[in-house]
């Protein structure tokens, strides 16, 4: 299986994992103990944007210590790809909403690994499915039914600041364009060649019954 | 040539909606220089000798109705007519089933939806005014037939949309070929005999709204077909959109080799004899527009068959992201609100037809009356449902009663004008879309509210208007509230012929619907001619 078909799987996995397991946890109520850092690792390094299908998102995660003694029900983690409030406005399907069960803020699943202490890092290719928009990186920690218990994000609380931007497909191929036009060509052509057929018909008619 | 008995010839304004209400006698397409061809065995005939499969009348249009044959020429039209008017529809609301994937792939924003959305009903407006002008002049095969091959370009730009503009662009030409729907009832009415018109041209009508049915179950299952199979999803939706476009310009070809304007044959084959006497259209035009009934009618269609396209545009959309469904899931939901149609719209004009043999026009106004507004409780009811079970019950419910609402219309219409009828159907069909373009414009922009509420807010604006039935009084029958006055059918008929004309005689046509149209007093009446051509229902 290629590696766009195994993300698409798991991050399918991952969705119905959550939706399994939400049972409408406030987010308000998560405490903010984990540190969560990501970088674009880009073949093109200097744009500073994201290509799905070729660049990788390298995602490192620890549990900060100051809140020691937080973790003890920590089982596993789930990182997830997050929309700025920049590309929420107008698309009510993109809402952030307190009760976690219904946010749709970060609906895309990067990976879900085991909790340690020390942290854990992962390195995803962004998959061709992703729309462009403004992201940040946000890491649940879950227990062993899938429920939040705390959270951490690359940006700050107000979800303005260390932004990045992801660049889509289109969707288009030249293939698709060519048939495109191929078959309008056909449909309009078509008729009028039968129209001028029938038109031609016609006059042979009309000419022969005025003789 | 000899005129129909309502003294309109062909090709005069008003003609080419001539049955579409199935409440008069149709004689859209009079050629007598045919006249009555009769083989050796006394059996009708085309012009090339040819027996009729099904029965005819003088004209040789079929007097019954046989739904499961194809028999040229009459049933062979009938299934042309209603699928090409289906696919007109499946094409036209293609998009919205797979909003979901589009508005990723073009980051469109709400209000760039709810504009597509607008631009892909209001193209029609100004199409079907068009089309009956067209299809008087070159005949219904042409028109529709063309109709569609000039529209499948659009369809196929879709796969090519990479913008906004782009998408509303295109929304808006695809949506033309909504037009179809006038050469669809034009062409029921020029082969089917005045009794059965009504049923064909309702069946026709209810059969080609299903598309906006069916494109919503077909366009994600065709949509995962293609992703099994190892398309992206941003380029699967595109190929999706060859499907309509290559069935549309199919049924376009099908339609030009084997359609027939006529029962006899197409216009170019035959020949027209005499002078042709037209109806004034200034005349026409002015009857139509100083009758305040048609504003009503456009007004009041515009909130069930408006609110039926709004629907269309919508639902699919409304039970993914409220209900957390699949994509698949959510089109087979959305599909069964258009399904209705197969069984709600025609069940309409029944309804009406047999409330008015009892309480006469009155009663058919109560009808339309009480089901629009039952139309707008549920919608109202819709989007407070908070459940899934419960959303797609309720749902169904105001599906039947907003169909049903468009059929009791039709059922009135015929009644308004004599003369301005073709001009006023046209108008309350155009305003139905208009109805289409303000419900979502005003309620389904604005991120402001939610769809649910937007919903709910249109369920209020639907029992709101639907109030303005009350205001709708004849002379001759009454309103809702009001018993009519001593005035007779006779005048309300004939204030629409001016003295010069009624002198010339030219108002009897309206003299002879005005003694048909008797049976609108209901059962108060002792003696109502039994000659009334029994309408059926539209």
């Amino acid at each position: 299986m290629s590696p766009m078909k195994i993300g698409f799987v798991l991050s399918l996995a991952l969705l119905a994992l959550v939706s399994v397991a939400e049972g409408g946890v406030s987010f308000k109520s998560l405490n903010r103990t984990l540190t969560v850092q990501a970088k674009i690792q880009a073949s093109n390094a200097t744009s500073g944007l994201a290509h799905v299908g070729t660049d990788h998102l390298v995602i490192s995660w620890a549990f900060n210590s100051s809140f020691a003694g937080k973790d003890a029900d920590y089982v596993n983690v789930k990182i997830r790809l997050c929309y700025a409030p920049v590309s929420q406005t107008d698309r009510g399907w993109r809402k952030t909403k307190d009760d976690l069960h219904k946010d749709k803020t970060c609906s895309k699943g990067i990976a879900k690994q085991k909790y340690v202490a020390t942290g854990n890092t992962t390195t995803w290719r962004i998959t061709k499915d992703v729309p462009g928009a403004i992201y940040f990186v946000r890491v649940y920690a879950v227990d062993a039914l899938g429920t939040q218990l705390a959270f951490g994000q690359t940006t700050d609380k107000n979800k303005t600041t260390n932004l990045f931007e992801i660049v889509p497909i289109s969707g288009r191929h030249a293939s698709v364009d060519v048939a495109a036009a191929v078959f309008s060509v056909f449909s309009v052509g078509s008729l009028m060649g039968f129209l001028s057929l029938e038109a031609i018909k016609q006059r042979k008619l009309n000419g022969k019954a005025g003789q | 040539m000899a005129p129909g008995w309502n003294g309109q010839q062909q090709g005069e304004p008003g003609t080419s909606m001539h049955g579409v209400t199935g409440h008069e006698p149709v004689f859209a397409m009079s050629i007598e220089t045919i006249g009555e061809t009769k083989n050796s065995n006394s059996e009708p005939t085309d012009i090339k000798g040819r027996k009729f499969a099904l029965p005819v009348d003088s004209e040789h249009k079929a007097k019954t109705f046989r739904i499961y044959s194809f028999a040229a020429p009459h049933m062979q039209t009938f299934h042309l007519s209603w699928f090409s008017f289906m696919i007109c529809f499946f094409s036209t609301f293609a998009a919205p089933p797979l909003m979901i994937i589009i508005r990723d792939n073009l980051g469109l924003t709400k209000e760039n939806i709810g504009n597509a959305g607008i631009a892909s009903v209001s193209g029609s407006i100004i199409s079907r005014l068009l089309m009956g002008t067209i299809c008087d002049l070159v005949g219904p095969r042409y028109g529709c037939a063309i109709l569609m091959m000039i529209t499948a370009p659009a369809v196929f730009c879709m796969p090519l949309v990479s913008t906004v503009t782009g998408f509303i662009l295109v929304r808006f030409f695809i949506g033309f070929c909504l037009a179809t729907f006038v050469s669809c009832q034009f062409w029921m009415s020029s082969m089917f005999n005045s009794k059965i018109v009504g049923l064909a041209n309702g069946t026709a009508a209810g059969w080609g709204n299903l598309g906006g049915g069916i494109t919503q179950l077909v366009m994600p299952l065709i949509y995962g077909i293609i992703r099994h199979i190892g398309a992206e999803n941003y380029t699967a939706w595109r190929i999706a959109f060859f499907v309509p476009g290559v069935i549309q310009t199919f049924m376009g070809l099908l339609v030009l080799l084997i359609g027939q304007d006529l029962p006899d044959g197409n216009y170019a084959e035959l020949k027209r004899a005499g002078d042709k006497v037209n109806d004034s259209f200034k005349k026409v035009l002015f009857y139509a527009v100083t009758n305040y009934r048609m504003y009503i009618f456009a007004l009041t269609y515009g909130y069930c068959f408006g609110v039926e396209l709004t629907v269309d545009n919508i639902i699919a959309e409304y039970f993914y992201d409220r209900f957390d469904l699949k994509l698949q899931t959510a089109g087979i939901i959305a599909s069964t609100f258009g399904l209705m149609n197969i069984v709600s719209r025609p069940l309409g004009g029944i309804l009406s037809d047999l409330v008015a043999r009892r309480y006469g026009m009155r009663g058919r106004l109560w009808n339309l009356w009480i089901i629009q507004t039952m139309g707008g409780v549920l919608c109202i009811i819709l989007g407070l449902s908070g459940n899934l079970s419960a959303a797609i019950a309720v749902m169904l419910i105001f599906s039947f009663f907003v169909q049903a609402a468009c059929g009791a219309t039709f059922g009135i219409i015929p009644f308004i004008s004599r003369r301005s009828l073709g001009v006023i159907s046209g108008a309350t069909g155009a305003g139905g879309n208009v109805g289409a373009v303000v419900t979502q414009a005003l309620f389904f922009m604005k991120s402001g509210y939610s769809t649910e509420k937007g919903i709910v807010l249109m369920g209020v604006m639907i029992v709101y208007v639907t109030l303005v039935v009350f205001l709708v009084y004849f002379p001759q029958w009454g309103s809702m509230l009001f018993p009519p006055s001593k005035s007779t059918e006779e005048d309300y008929y004939k204030s629409e012929w001016d003295a010069a004309e009624q002198s010339n005689g030219l108002h009897h046509g309206s003299l002879k619907f005005a003694e048909n149209a008797k049976s609108e007093r209901g059962k108060r009446v002792e003696t109502v001619p039994t000659a009334v051509s029994s309408p059926d229902h539209v």
